[in-house]
């Protein structure tokens, strides 16, 4: 699985919504993506990625572009 | 039904104790239609957001009026409601002791007061949020069971028990987020019975809350020195588990550990159940000693506490060589 299907994946999984709307993503545009959601989010992103975001990243993390170059601080590249 | 995969656990960790009391909410009306939310100006920080939008009949923001917040908890208990009460720990045991006293403990009203942040993990705010005295004012309660969950998944156990049972509760929850993972699957948690998590011949490490990973890590680094250490999670404080007292005096020494003043919290517990015995081993209780720290970060002040795993390994480990 490609980095940017496994980001997919993490959104879709996260938030329980298809591929199209996770890429278009962004914080509290629907309601599972909430302050519980958000940690969900960031869950499923070190579970798939094999990472732990530093706090300054998590707050960052802000719609689904954002979060691409937040990860590519962690060596992650799409 | 609670999933306790390992992504949910790992999310509850990440949200910390507060958001998964907040996750474990959502589940409650489920188990029992009577639970109400009451909270004191922390509805988002009690993590009952969620709980607030699918339920918005059954939560009720008191504002910063903390002792109001418990009277009228004592209402909904007397008319066979089971209100939750949810605000900083310290505002919740000192500021509403009177409250506590007639409500919880005379009139023995099923209210089950959370405590968020016990101890020092909202030391940024200064010693008026830290709450390092708030077992010992309520262990002197009549009446109150008081639960300590040791991460976030026992958080959510304790909170359903919290439900399930018809007594007053003080629930006291620890850490910050991302809160470290003790229980990494679904266990049983039974109100009044301790979970041993380690077995080990030379020290017994009894724990509460956020000391109980730090305590396994301790004795990890015990371990290394050539000491065998268990270690005890002591969930429930009151009513202390007194078979789980009685199985450590077979080692050479007892320690406890909590994120609280050593004076009134768990290791008072433990010396006063051990206090009438002929022959036990020696006691060692770690906690917080001396006057308020100032406000600082919640890692420093754990270290300058001498809670941090290499701290109480070290400190267990002079006393184990000076005195058995």
């Amino acid at each position: 699985m490609s980095n940017m299907e496994k980001y997919t994946k993490a959104f879709c999984q996260a938030f329980e919504i298809d591929e199209e709307t996770a890429k278009k993503l962004k914080f509290q545009d629907i309601p599972a993506w909430d302050s519980v959601g958000h940690m969900g989010l960031v869950a499923q992103l070190e579970e798939a990625f094999d990472i732990m975001l530093e706090p300054d990243d998590i707050v960052d993390l802000s719609s689904f572009e954002k979060g691409q170059e937040i990860l590519a601080k962690y060596d992650i590249t799409f | 039904m609670i999933d306790y995969s390992p992504m949910n656990i790992k999310i509850w960790s990440r949200l910390g104790s507060c958001g998964a009391f907040g996750q474990a909410a959502l589940f409650l009306p489920e188990i029992n239609d009577k639970v109400v939310m009451l909270t004191a100006d922390l509805c988002t920080f009690s993590g009952l957001d969620r709980f607030k939008l699918k339920y918005p009949d059954y939560l009720f923001n008191f504002g910063i009026a903390e002792q109001n917040m418990v009277g009228v908890a004592g209402g909904f208990a007397k008319e066979g409601f089971v209100p939750f009460a949810t605000t900083y720990a310290t505002f919740a045991s000192m500021r509403c002791a009177d409250q506590i006293k007639v409500n919880m403990g005379y009139m023995n009203l099923p209210i089950k007061l959370v405590g968020l942040t016990a101890g020092l993990s909202v030391g940024v705010l200064g010693a008026t949020h830290m709450s390092l005295e708030d077992v010992a004012v309520m262990r002197s309660v009549p009446n109150v069971v008081i639960l300590s969950p040791a991460d976030c998944t026992a958080t959510i156990k304790a909170t359903i028990a919290a439900a399930q049972i018809d007594a007053p509760v003080y629930l006291r929850l620890s850490g910050t987020m991302n809160n470290p993972i003790v229980y990494k699957e679904d266990f049983d948690f039974e109100i009044g019975k301790a979970i041993t998590l380690k077995e080990g011949k030379d020290v017994a490490i009894i724990a509460i809350g956020s000391m109980v990973y730090n305590s396994l890590k301790a004795a990890e680094i015990l371990e290394q020195n050539g000491v065998s250490a268990k270690v005890v999670d002591m969930h429930t404080i009151k009513p202390l588990d007194k078979e789980a007292i009685q199985d450590v005096l077979k080692n050479k020494l007892i320690v406890t550990v909590e994120e609280h003043s050593i004076v009134g919290g768990l290791g008072s517990a433990v010396a006063e159940e051990l206090a009438l015995l002929k022959q036990r081993p020696p006691h060692l209780i770690i906690g917080v000693n001396g006057a308020y720290p100032h406000a600082a970060s919640y890692p420093y002040l754990l270290d300058q506490a001498g809670l941090t795993p290499e701290k109480i390994a070290s400190k267990i480990e002079n006393t184990y060589k000076e005195i058995c």
